[in-house]
């Protein structure tokens, strides 16, 4: 596989049956998504209904932009779990800042415009993106490790920044030119709320990086196999930092706009989102081994998620059935998948005897 | 060089946040007093921060050292914390338990081994061990908000409910609660009931489809406050919060300027800063002269939040004005 990508430009075979493959995948999880839509379009007359369309899609909104992240993470054959820390702890961040935050040793207490204070949440997820990607890459511990550490470490650290309050004095003051933190974040552009615009521009901007850049190739080769890629000279280490410094950032951009969707920075927010953006790849035909995998499918994917939870809700099935439903939902959408490619293997078999 | 500057940074930064996960305990010397161990649930919380805060605070005061530890409602957790504090050799605990079958075992091992425990805010499905269970009394409280919230929905209506943590047999009291007086009145519907595990996130999500499945809904109960302002959210974004009353329960800092605003109906006050003072003061009382507290069981009744008295309420203290 790994070859077929790196080969991308110059076999048209190659991309044929690379494309053939994934083409496969998404179309199941089209069908998954489809037969969703259908059911509770029968079920609820509310379902189909505009303006539950566009709530449902906020809510798909906030996981598919951490399902973005974590798809070139998987690609990479790695694994986030920081990813719901990251979320809570940003979104602490921009609340504690919104608040005012004393300068040490001055007395004063600085109120940065809002546009500070998103830099400064952003730049706190890209920090712990960037030290997962140390530990991962320079230090070569396992992912699943590395992350599950800093999936403590990040929560531990929104919770000593709140020490036990919830941030709500979000609105900012006139007289300190910090308004505007709601009005801007949780906006609604043309009538549709600002997360959907950034999961739409985060989808476009992460299939260029995926499919048009340098980085995105190396990905591809470096998740495939990740010796052979650096033997054609991929700068793996770089990428593996890259991808964990990316998904930070979305993480991060994701606590942001849940906090001004939430109207208060809470330091448990974003618990088990990790679990959800997983899912989400992985239904949208990734493979948990990398090289595999595409924007597309993983955007599937997060609706698929987010309908299947949402529409549970909406016909009001019992909330221990939701779980076991969604759980089930995850593990026969990957199933189908790989009693599809054992099919495929044994007619091969057949065919060459 | 540089590049190992990055790596030892890396570990640095590791290392603060692993000794700040495990919290902020000051034990090793002991003093005339000597230690008593708080072991509690999630200081995360405005709630449980203020048992915390009051139990130090109580402590310090008759001359004890204090080590605080939170379990975060995982009795594995918790066991190791009672072995610890065993180990340590402190004088009592002052225990926040993680369900009610699961802490027996625990407040067992720590009575075995000459150590007093005195429980609070929830309780233990055993008796006999523990030397005190204080609890508020979560039926009562539940029963002054609802008969609040009947009133101001005008004594009929189509609602929701809100209901947490399923595990939590707090949950199961209040909603029983609840329904003991609504469900007397024939004028009340329930349309749908959702969990949303005490969280405010989940709150928020839950409402918005329910609003969508219900649009003309009129109340909301919930279990906590934080489901409750969570829900308010939810109504404010559909510019239907003067339309539905939302109920509470907890009587924390949101929730009281959400009653302040009348943006809720009113919130129960968990009287957990009493309670926690009161387990101290018993812990002191039978440390210094052998007295135990007169019964385990201890129920201390909730106070009722609405717009009147909501000013004077901070950090979980109710001030009459």
């Amino acid at each position: 596989m790994k070859l077929n990508a790196l080969k991308r430009e110059e076999s048209t075979g190659a991309i044929s049956r690379f494309n053939r493959g994934a083409f496969l995948v998404e179309i199941r999880a089209l069908i998954a998504l489809a037969i969703i839509v259908i059911f509770f379009s029968i079920m609820s007359d509310n379902f189909l209904q505009y303006s539950n369309l566009v709530l449902m899609t906020r809510h798909v909104a906030m996981n598919a932009i951490l399902a973005i992240g974590m798809l070139l993470v998987i690609l990479n054959g790695g694994i986030d779990l920081s990813v719901g820390s990251i979320v809570g702890l940003s979104g602490v961040v921009a609340g504690y800042l919104m608040q005012g935050a004393p300068i040490p040793f001055t007395g004063h207490v600085a109120y940065l415009n809002i546009w500070a204070v998103l830099l400064i949440s952003l730049l706190v997820g890209i920090f712990f993106g960037w030290l997962n990607g140390l530990l991962v890459a320079k230090l070569n511990i396992a992912p699943f490790i590395a992350t599950l550490g800093m999936l403590y470490v990040a929560r531990g650290f929104a919770k000593l920044i709140t020490n036990g309050e919830t941030f709500t004095k979000l609105d900012g003051k006139p007289s300190l030119g910090n308004t505007g933190f709601i009005t801007t974040f949780a906006a609604k552009p043309f009538g549709v709320p600002l997360p959907i615009w950034v999961m739409i521009l985060f989808a476009i901007v992460f299939s260029i990086i995926l499919n048009r850049t340098a980085f995105g190739r190396w990905l591809y080769a470096s998740g495939g196999n990740q010796r052979a890629a650096a033997l054609t000279g991929v700068p793996v280490t770089k990428v593996n930092i890259g991808i964990y410094v990316l998904s930070g950032f979305c993480a991060a951009a994701v606590g942001v706009l849940f906090t001004a969707d939430l109207h208060a920075a809470i330091p448990n927010m974003g618990e088990f989102s990790e679990l959800n953006a997983i899912a989400a790849v992985v239904i949208g035909g990734t493979a948990l081994s990398g090289g595999r995998g595409t924007i597309r499918g993983t955007l599937i994917g997060a609706f698929v998620i987010g309908f299947l939870v949402d529409g549970l809700v909406l016909i009001g099935v019992s909330v221990f059935w939701q779980e076991t439903i969604k759980g089930a939902v995850i593990i026969v959408a990957v199933a189908v998948e790989e009693i599809q490619r054992i099919l495929e293997r044994r007619q091969k078999l057949k065919s060459a005897s | 060089m540089l590049r190992k500057y990055k790596v030892i940074a890396a570990a640095a930064v590791i290392a603060l946040g692993l000794t700040s996960l495990t919290g902020c305990s000051n034990s090793d010397e002991a003093t005339a007093g000597g230690t008593i161990a708080i072991i509690t649930v999630d200081p995360a919380n405005p709630y449980w921060k203020a048992e915390v805060d009051t139990a130090i605070a109580t402590a310090t005061e008759l001359g004890y050292e204090t080590t605080v530890n939170a379990h975060g409602n995982d009795p594995a957790k918790q066991t190791q914390f009672i072995d610890a504090a065993i180990s340590a050799g402190v004088k009592a605990i002052i225990l926040d338990p993680a369900g009610a079958d699961e802490s027996v075992g625990a407040v067992q091992k720590a009575t075995d081994a000459g150590i007093p425990v005195f429980l609070v805010n929830a309780e233990i499905s055993a008796q006999g061990i523990a030397k005190a269970q204080i609890v508020s009394n979560n039926a009562q409280g539940a029963t002054l908000g609802a008969q609040t919230w009947v009133e101001a929905m005008g004594g009929k209506g189509e609602y929701v409910e809100l209901f947490g943590n399923p595990t939590d047999n707090n949950a199961q009291v209040r909603a029983d609660a609840y329904h003991a007086v609504i469900d007397q009145i024939p004028g009340f519907k329930l349309l749908q009931k959702e969990t949303a595990n005490w969280d405010r996130a989940q709150g928020k999500a839950k409402m918005e489809l329910m609003l969508q499945a219900h649009p003309n809904l009129k109340g909301v109960i919930a279990g906590n406050d934080e489901m409750a302002l969570g829900a308010i959210e939810a109504l404010r974004a559909a510019g239907k919060l003067d339309k539905v009353k939302v109920l509470g329960f907890d009587g924390n800092d949101d929730a009281v300027a959400a009653v302040i605003a009348g943006e809720m109906v009113a919130t129960v006050l968990q009287p957990i800063v009493d309670g926690t003072r009161a387990a101290v003061q018993q812990a002191h009382a039978f440390l210094t002269d052998g007295t135990a507290p007169s019964s385990e069981k201890q129920a201390i009744d909730c106070i009722l939040i609405t717009k009147e008295n909501a000013a004077g309420l901070k950090g979980f203290v109710l001030t009459t004005p």
